[in-house]
């Protein structure tokens, strides 16, 4: 019976159809994450070919000053997407995974973004998390609306009745076939992704599959429950994409339109106006001062003799550090609202399974803003370490060949990988449950209801 | 034509007494309120706030001391993008451009701080603006009231009797479209009238605003009417109201939602660009082959120390009536600057040519067409932003420029010794360099940029009206 059924909806061409279509659109999100990741590797490639010619052609030309060759050098430090970036490119096509930094003001850097079209940043990423979250619902909903109606405007529910003792079973066997269809969908693409990208079987992978898997299931849970309501195919239509439109659309939308309007920024105009005071300012303050407040942070330069006739790089690199110094606590309040902001969103976001869904596929894929901040952060680790390697050199006037230059290649920012099974699993499979539950009360009501009418 | 009122009304009576408008109406309400209220905190915040750092931003440039103008070219200027009054009804891309740039002398830095780069992957769901609600919301609310107009009179039989009694196919199409986009004007009024409210509160922008407004409005009403004629024309050609309703929710969806970004990304596939390493590194590489102002043996900057020379009847650089380091610098700027303008335009040509597909699609997709009008005419758009970009840009130069033509004019020739006092020139010339101040585009260039949607909106208008007339002679009354 069971087999029967199977055979009966998967014969259907229109099932078919709209199978095949799904497969080319989530086939086409892995091409265009794919080609993201290119594109990032690429840019790898460019800056670390780049710095080595940047770095030999200055080195080439300031042979003996030391500190003048450090204002010009640059040194990149990368955030390499991981392959599954690629399921869920999320923010990181705005924030950019390259910093190319001079031993100069960091505040004044590393905020600088990349060159992009906003109108391909307004419209979106087409990559496999925006089919899944987006898309998929629309397949669910176009293969269940009219699970319980058609029976019952071709007339054939009351022989659906009559013949099985629990229609509940009946409904739940044809959703049943249908889930199963569609995960297979689900699970050949996530098949296709790991073998165009490459990306290895690990936890990510993992956390990234049952996300989707629970979320499909959620859908299900919604049309189930819009089924159980036993109206006519038109209204389950309306009903079902009108959940769509809220869940996709509207939902997202006002928890966004809430937190920007709720949380400005103002700390980064506050950064990046000090960041240049404090720096510039110093000029016109007595040398000793700037350069005994330096030392303060940094004792062990104490040694170098910094008040020499000829220009000194002291003075001139600690006017640059205390720009830093003076935008710190700017940045730092800049970055305490950005968690602030992210963790509203997860908060609200948590409610909806597609809000939900979203955040943990960037949070699993490191493409959400936390890693960025993470990653912002040991930016300045990496600018520190750059410093405390040049500043001896600068302030000794050591002689530019006794670097080996060659050392310094790009350096890589490596995200812990965080998952939360508990936070990623428990909401989803609480929604679903929630809406298969009300879904047998509802539909057992609305049963009784008409039998006992027809009984009358 | 009194059939046609007849229709129309009867149409309206119809969608009244179904109950649901009521309720639907409602919630539009609650949208388009909610809308507005995060619009208007946003804009007024935003625009609060950048007002307040760039005066603070002057206030500092001002506030130095007599100084060398080379260091004053580096401590550089600020510049904050300023919202148009209409962002508040179409945020368009705003959240996805820079909102701040620091302007200074040997560099262009990108405009940072964009809102997205503050957001998590919730912003890519989309926002919620009044636009939006227009472009996306009120075209399925309209097939949601609209499938069943003809459709159900045709199952129903009723369609016989009306043609029976001596109704044209024309009218009843006619009839209901009118009746539809009657609703639609409905679910327009409180956008328009809360837009109006608020450009009028916040109307830092003037008439221009007032004209922005007029054309949004124009193009919402044609809109709707095309939005209404799709509705009836399926219904009127779809057997059973239930195939009318699945054929228009399949017509949303393509036109809304899969589309635009469909669209957008083959343009990005087929048209790659560079990203910003890469764009530098050919900056870096153009610029060194003109002439490397760091290399002591570098051609072109010894070629122009000759010929400078010469043409002043001069044989030292101490002889010469103006501060030659200051012109050589001159020289840099200018040379780099026409550098990194000829790159940048090579990459807007590879930016216009992906969303060149989008653009061109408003012929087939009126979703589209609208979308790029009320961006374009809420300042909210890509030109829009290039605009700022520009004038931050020849704020830059120009300041850069004047610190250096100080520097030729009154910073001497002579090498300074260690116990001397470095040169200086007085702060007046600060306070006498103005601050900046951004220019919203004017209309005329706004409609210039925008000619194909408007056009193409047009065509959409005219179809419309031959749409109706076939689909009269095409459909049958059974």
């Amino acid at each position: 019976m069971y087999k029967l059924a199977f055979h009966n909806f998967i014969r259907s061409r229109s099932v078919w159809v709209a199978l095949v279509l799904f497969f080319t659109a989530g086939g086409i999100s892995i091409f265009i994450g794919r080609q993201f990741l290119l594109k990032q590797e690429a840019a790898i490639q460019s800056v670390t070919q780049s710095q080595k010619e940047h770095i030999e052609r200055n080195v080439k030309y300031i042979k003996n000053e030391f500190g003048l060759l450090m204002y010009y050098l640059k040194f990149a430090y990368i955030h390499k997407p991981a392959p599954i970036a690629a399921l869920a490119i999320g923010q990181q096509d705005v924030n950019t995974n390259i910093q190319s930094l001079t031993i100069r003001t960091l505040e004044a850097q590393r905020y600088d973004t990349d060159l992009y079209n906003p109108y391909n940043l307004m419209t979106g990423n087409f990559d496999l998390s925006f089919v899944i979250i987006c898309l998929f619902p629309l397949l669910i909903i176009a293969f269940n609306f009219n699970v319980l109606s058609s029976e019952k405007e071709g007339g054939t529910w009351p022989l659906v009745k009559l013949q099985s003792a629990q229609p509940l079973r009946f409904i739940f066997q044809k959703l049943s076939i249908r889930f199963i269809v569609v995960s297979a969908l689900l699970f050949s693409l996530l098949g296709l992704a790991k073998c165009i990208i490459g990306i290895p079987l690990d936890a990510a992978f993992a956390a990234f599959s049952l996300m989707a898997f629970l979320y499909i299931l959620v859908w299900f849970g919604v049309s189930f429950l819009i089924i159980s309501l036993h109206k006519s195919t038109s209204v389950n239509a309306l009903l079902l994409l009108s959940a769509w439109v809220l869940l996709c659309l509207l939902t997202p939308g006002m928890i966004n339109n809430y937190v920007t309007a709720r949380y400005a920024v103002p700390e980064a105009y506050n950064t990046l106006i000090k960041q240049r005071d404090g720096y510039h300012t110093k000029y016109d303050r007595n040398k000793d001062s700037t350069v005994q407040t330096f030392f303060q942070y940094y004792p062990e330069y104490k040694k170098y003799v910094w008040d020499k006739p000829s220009f000194n790089y002291i003075w001139f690199y600690a006017m640059q550090h205390l720009g830093d110094e003076e935008a710190g606590a700017d940045s730092k309040a800049m970055h305490l609202k950005l968690k602030q902001r992210s963790q509203v969103s997860a908060a609200v976001g948590l409610l909806f399974p597609t809000t939900h869904a979203q955040l943990q596929f960037t949070n699993i894929a490191h493409t959400g803003i936390q890693q960025h901040l993470a990653y912002l952060d040991s930016t300045a680790r990496f600018h520190e370490g750059l410093r405390r390697n040049f500043y001896p050199k600068i302030f000794g006037d050591s002689a530019v060949e006794s670097e080996n230059w060659a050392r310094h290649v790009p350096a890589y920012f490596n995200a812990p990988v965080n998952i939360n099974w508990l936070e990623l699993i428990l909401p989803m499979l609480t929604v679903g449950v929630v809406l298969f539950g009300i879904g047998v009360l509802v539909f057992k009501k609305v049963e009784r209801g008409s039998t006992f009418n027809t009984n009358n | 034509m009194n059939n046609v009122k007849l229709i129309a009304r009867h149409f309206l009576k119809t969608v009244w007494k179904s109950k649901v408008v009521l309720p639907i109406y409602m919630v539009w309400l609650a949208l388009v309120l909610y809308a507005v209220a995060t619009g208007y905190a946003t804009y007024t915040k935003q625009n609060e706030l950048r007002k307040k750092y760039q005066a603070k931003a002057r206030q500092s440039w001002e506030a130095n001391p007599d100084k060398h103008p080379h260091r004053m070219a580096h401590f550089g200027s600020f510049a904050f993008r300023i919202k148009h009054p209409l962002s508040m009804f179409d945020n368009g891309m705003e959240s996805y451009t820079g909102n701040a740039v620091f302007l200074e002398a040997h560099k262009q830095n990108t405009a940072n701080y964009s809102e997205a780069s503050f957001s998590t992957g919730l912003l890519r769901f989309g926002e919620i603006s009044e636009a939006m609600l227009l472009q996306t919301i009120l075209p399925l609310i309209l097939f949601f009231l609209g499938f069943n107009a003809v459709a159900q009179q045709r199952e129903n039989a009723t369609l016989k009797i009306l043609v029976s009694q001596g109704a044209a196919f024309k009218q009843i199409i006619w009839g209901n479209s009118l009746g539809l986009f009657a609703v639609g004007i409905i679910f327009l009024l409180p956008v328009l009238a809360t837009t109006v409210t608020m450009i009028t509160l916040k109307g830092n922008a003037g008439a221009a605003s007032f004209i922005r407004f007029t054309i949004i409005g124009l193009s919402a009403i044609v809109f709707l009417w095309i939005i209404s004629v799709v509705a009836i024309g399926v219904s009127a050609i779809s057997r059973t109201s239930r195939s009318a309703l699945l054929s228009l929710l399949g017509v949303w969806l393509m036109l809304a939602i899969v589309l635009p970004k469909t669209l957008q990304a083959i343009g990005n596939y087929l048209y790659p660009a560079p990203g910003k390493i890469q764009f530098q590194a050919a900056v870096e590489e153009d610029i060194l082959k003109q002439g490397d102002s760091h290399n002591p043996d570098d051609v072109h900057f010894k070629k122009l120390k000759d010929s400078i020379l010469r043409a002043n009847k001069v044989d030292s650089i101490q002889q010469l009536s103006f501060n030659y380091s200051g012109f050589i610098m001159q020289e840099g700027e200018r040379m780099s600057a026409q550098v990194y303008d000829a790159h940048l335009q090579r990459l807007l040509t590879i930016y216009d040519k992906q969303n060149r597909l989008s653009y061109n699609a408003a012929f087939i997709n009126p979703f589209i067409g609208f979308k790029n009008i009320t961006m374009a005419f809420s300042g909210t758009d890509f030109a829009a932003y290039r605009h700022f970009q520009q004038q931050a840009e020849a704020y830059r130069y120009d300041l850069a420029q004047t610190m250096n033509v100080l520097q030729m004019k009154y910073i001497s020739n002579r090498k300074l010794s260690i116990t001397d006092k470095p040169y200086s020139i007085d702060k007046s010339h600060w306070t006498s360099f103005p601050d900046f101040k951004y220019q919203y585009q004017p209309v005329n260039a706004v409609i210039k940029q925008q000619w194909v949607a408007l056009v193409a909106l047009a065509v959409w208008l005219v179809m419309s009206f031959l749409l109706i007339n076939y689909i009269a002679v095409k459909a049958k009354v059974i």
